[in-house]
């Protein structure tokens, strides 16, 4: 299991050094705000907010609310494509 | 690292997915935690319910999707056909067109203090005396030249004629003009020029001594520039000058209507002319009153800015009130120069009494 951990902590230390991670962030948020991702959340948190009122919200709060939502309201095609990315850098390092 | 690496592509491939799904989510929740904070900084700065209102003013400003009306539901051609009523002349003007026409009406513009003038003029025009009337006259001539050498041509003919008010206003002059028979020759040859003819004779004369007037092959009208201007030579200039101003000398003599004018004429324009007339032919004999006549003809082309003014201008009064105090003057006047016998002798061959009569009698006080 250490070697398990320190494998992931290799592979993670490899995207964030060559820059990956970032971009992968990045086309991540685009993707997401393109189909609307963005502002189904967004309106769930209002509802949230309105829920607890306006000045009881924490981070905290959305982010327990809003996570497991988001994460399932990501699409098909944009879970698809990240996978594919992340993929195809893991087998290009992984060759190396 | 190969070291590392070499295991994950190889047959574990179960924990190659569990990798790559896990760094998956937590670039999902990554994203996810990036929205909470931006939301919620939105909260606590207080701007995140800003662009959400109340569901009525919401339904109040709904966006209208019909034919015939815009966006707020308005019909948008209401204003198309608004007419507003012009405080001045009372007339209902369109409201595109009332700024415009308040300009002219008015007469504050640019443009139209001279037509303002003009019409002013001409509805006092039985009240003032001939001179006044004249000078007037010259004024707008000169304004009107003026602001017309400025203007660019198109301006120009645009002025002439397509405005509806210049026309009208001309119209209306002529029709004072009316009464004098001199005015409608002019104006037939004045109808060979193309883009001048709606000018009177008065103007198109104020405008040949102030600019250089040639006309154009190609749009026929005339050039606006000074009588130095370098695209047009002097030749063209004089040409121009006999096409408008020529034929209106030889048909001085021809209308008995015309002579009878002249001696109607304003009196220091009168001794002006009996001057001349005197310098001409020094010792006036009844034999040649005709050529005296046509002596005083050809000065008249030979000083046109000094001549042809007043004469032109004594036309316009001739059917206001010029008649009687001319009238009164000459007998006046004859009663002076009855002595004179050629005198005599010349009004009866002229067979115009009254008229030759102050000619004769201011050549008389010239003689004093």
């Amino acid at each position: 299991m250490s070697k398990d951990s320190q494998m992931r902590a290799a592979i993670n230390q490899k995207l964030i050094e060559m820059g990956e991670r970032e971009r992968l962030k990045e086309l991540l948020r685009a993707k997401l705000v393109e189909c609307g991702w963005k502002d189904q959340l967004k309106a769930h948190c209002k509802d949230v907010i309105r829920e607890k009122g306006l000045e009881h919200v924490t981070v905290e709060d959305l982010v327990t609310e809003v996570t497991p939502k988001g994460r399932a309201l990501v699409p098909d095609s944009v879970k698809k494509e990240l996978l594919q990315r992340i993929r195809a850098f893991l087998a290009q390092h992984a060759t190396l | 690292m190969k070291m590392e690496d070499m295991p994950l592509s190889g047959p574990d491939n179960t924990k190659l997915e569990a990798l790559v799904h896990d760094i998956y989510s937590e670039l999902v929740e990554d994203a996810c935690l990036g929205l909470c904070f931006e939301v919620h900084r939105a909260v606590k700065q207080g701007y995140f319910f800003l662009d959400e209102t109340d569901q009525e003013s919401m339904k109040e400003f709904e966006i209208v999707d019909q034919p015939g009306v815009d966006i707020f539901g308005q019909v948008y051609n209401q204003w198309k056909n608004k007419e507003c009523e012009c405080p001045n002349c009372k007339r209902l003007i369109a409201a595109s067109r009332f700024a415009p026409h308040l300009e002219k009406c008015l007469g504050m513009g640019r443009n139209s203090s001279r037509i303002a003038n003009r019409r002013l003029a001409s509805n006092n025009n039985m009240s003032k005396s001939e001179s006044d009337q004249e000078d007037n006259d010259d004024l707008n001539d000169n304004d009107w030249s003026y602001g017309a050498e400025k203007k660019a041509k198109k301006r120009k003919s645009d002025k002439n004629q397509n405005s509806p008010r210049r026309s009208k206003s001309l119209k209306h002059k002529n029709g004072e003009l009316g009464s004098s028979v001199s005015s409608e020759p002019y104006k037939y040859n004045f109808n060979t020029g193309i883009s001048y003819e709606t000018l009177g004779p008065d103007e198109v004369r104020s405008l040949l001594t102030t600019q250089c007037g040639v006309i154009s092959e190609h749009t026929k009208k005339m050039c606006t520039r000074s009588q130095r201007c370098p695209q047009h030579t002097d030749e063209q200039r004089r040409a121009v000058r006999v096409f408008l101003l020529g034929p209106s000398a030889p048909a001085l003599p021809d209308a008995d209507a015309v002579v009878e004018n002249d001696g109607f004429d304003i009196p220091d324009g009168q001794t002006l002319m009996s001057r001349l007339q005197w310098e001409d032919s020094p010792d006036i004999s009844p034999t040649d009153s005709a050529s005296s006549k046509a002596s005083t003809n050809h000065a008249d082309s030979r000083r046109p800015k000094k001549k042809k003014r007043p004469s032109l201008g004594l036309n316009s009064a001739g059917g206001g009130g010029g008649g009687g105090g001319v009238g009164g003057g000459s007998s006046s006047l004859t009663g002076g120069s009855s002595s004179s016998q050629s005198n005599i002798s010349l009004s009866t061959k002229k067979k115009r009494p009254k008229l030759s009569a102050p000619s004769i009698s201011s050549i008389y006080d010239e003689l004093n």
